[in-house]
């Protein structure tokens, strides 16, 4: 527990200093906000949180994937990490150090996204848990490209391509059923369906999400069992 | 305590350790000396198990929490402090929250313990890889190349420090090219060439079996006259 903890508080603290992870904290609730704030909503039907929701969506597919492969990409790259293995950090331990602080930073701005669409009570709970089920998905992804990756760049040119289609693809599916039906396994269709209408039933978009996060688990366990992180 | 017997590595068709053998005592300060590329980091790669040998067998004799390693690469957190940095190994090691500070202080590095490693000079960056490689007071260090690139003042206090930590009892395993480094610094030397330990023994001794003694020990001489390689 004192590894995972030394984990978190290093990651935290790292985070806080570097500005480009942080930035990608905090650019998708100020662009939402002033999408909701200046831009004219396409259609009547439309929510008003439409924009916070979309932006939501792809923070959760895109911005924690790309973080979280990011983060293990770096330690491996500067081999730090061969540091915190060599005095004892199980692998395990320390990507429950980094998943957990992806997933504390989710959190909070997971809230203020759900603030600004004015949702409140049993709805911000909703709200907030899809899109927490999203970013637990995210990070599982996230942490496979970071093993597989030998390098930041080589885990940039996974997790960005692969983070804009998760992230983007619900937006796109507004506008064509095609998509909509062809990406809809995907956990971030989901992730929007559910964070776009309550009324709809919160049961079946959060299997398919549960079912997304047991395929990336196992996934992540086959990645991790054949490569580890000790390379 | 540290051992290596018959090692043999490959790496695709290249062997790069050939049937080493050595062993190093209980509070020795053991140094492999040879050039670049004579497989010095390979075989701290192999003793602390980030690297498989191909055959052979080898121990080190203390569990990984009871060593300290300061390699080639220092690893170091770049945007967090010198303090910061050794904080998230106390924290692994679970050793009281002043150890950090003593280490910073045993490396001279006290004044700079707020400062993102980033802005530290290289010589700065060693200290402070050895200031973690010490944090826990280790039973055993392994130091690859401690002084490599740094200016002489820099490297005098490295040696200071590891004369006082070999004072203490600890149990230290130095690579370096530098010969005049080992024979100030080591109670017990082995020379690598190729792969292959060409000979071992106490730096004096060796420098005397070879005729290479002149107004101090030269075991730079007897690594050229043994391989015919000049170190530099």
């Amino acid at each position: 527990m004192r590894s995972v903890k030394a984990i978190f508080i290093k990651q935290l603290l790292d985070i806080i200093k570097n500005r480009m992870v942080l930035i990608q904290f905090v650019i998708f609730p100020v662009v939402a906000l002033v999408f909701t704030e200046l831009v004219a909503k396409p259609s009547e039907e439309m929510a008003d949180s439409m924009f916070v929701t979309m932006f939501a969506c792809i923070y959760a597919g895109m911005t924690v994937l790309a973080t979280t492969a990011g983060i293990i990409a770096e330690d491996r790259e500067r081999r730090s990490l061969r540091f915190l293995i060599m005095a004892g950090v199980k692998p395990y331990q320390y990507l429950l150090g980094i998943g957990g602080v992806m997933l504390t930073a989710s959190l909070i701005v997971t809230v203020v996204f759900g603030l600004m669409g004015g949702f409140g009570g049993a709805d911000l709970l909703k709200f907030v848990a899809a899109l927490m089920l999203g970013a637990v998905a995210s990070v599982l992804l996230g942490a496979t490209i970071g093993i597989l990756s030998k390098n930041q760049q080589a885990a940039g040119a996974m997790a960005m391509p692969l983070g804009m289609i998760l992230g983007f693809t619900p937006m796109l599916a507004m506008f064509n059923d095609t998509v909509k039906k062809v990406f809809g396994i995907f956990y971030t269709m989901q992730v929007d369906m559910l964070v776009n209408d309550f009324a709809a039933g919160f049961l079946k978009p959060a299997l398919v999400i549960l079912a997304n996060v047991t395929v990336l688990l196992v996934m992540f366990v086959a990645v991790y069992t054949k490569k580890g992180l000790r390379s | 305590m540290i051992q290596m017997n018959n090692i043999v590595k490959r790496f695709g068709s290249q062997t790069v350790l050939t049937d080493v053998t050595f062993a190093v005592k209980e509070k020795e300060v053991f140094g492999l000396l040879g050039p670049s590329g004579a497989g010095k980091t390979t075989i701290i790669n192999i003793l602390t198990n980030q690297l498989d040998a191909d055959s052979g067998s080898s121990s080190i004799g203390v569990t990984p929490m009871e060593m300290g390693l300061m390699l080639d690469e220092d690893g170091l957190f770049p945007r967090l402090s010198c303090l910061e940095n050794l904080n998230v190994f106390a924290g692994v090691y679970g050793i009281p929250r002043r150890r950090p500070m003593e280490a910073l202080a045993s490396v001279g590095l006290e004044k700079t313990s707020k400062k993102a490693v980033s802005a530290l000079s290289k010589g700065m960056r060693q200290r402070l890889a050895l200031a973690r490689a010490i944090l826990h007071q280790p039973k055993v260090l392994f130091l690859d190349e401690p002084t490599s690139g740094l200016d002489p003042g820099t490297a005098r206090g490295i040696h200071k420090l590891i004369q006082n930590l070999s004072d203490k009892g600890a149990t230290i395993f130095l690579t370096t090219h530098n010969m005049e480094e080992a024979v100030r610094l080591c109670d017990h030397v082995a020379l690598l060439h190729n792969g292959s330990i060409v000979e071992e023994g106490d730096p004096v001794e060796i420098c005397e079996r070879h005729n290479a003694v002149k107004m101090t020990p030269d075991l730079e001489a007897v690594f050229i006259k043994l391989t015919g390689v000049d170190l530099a």
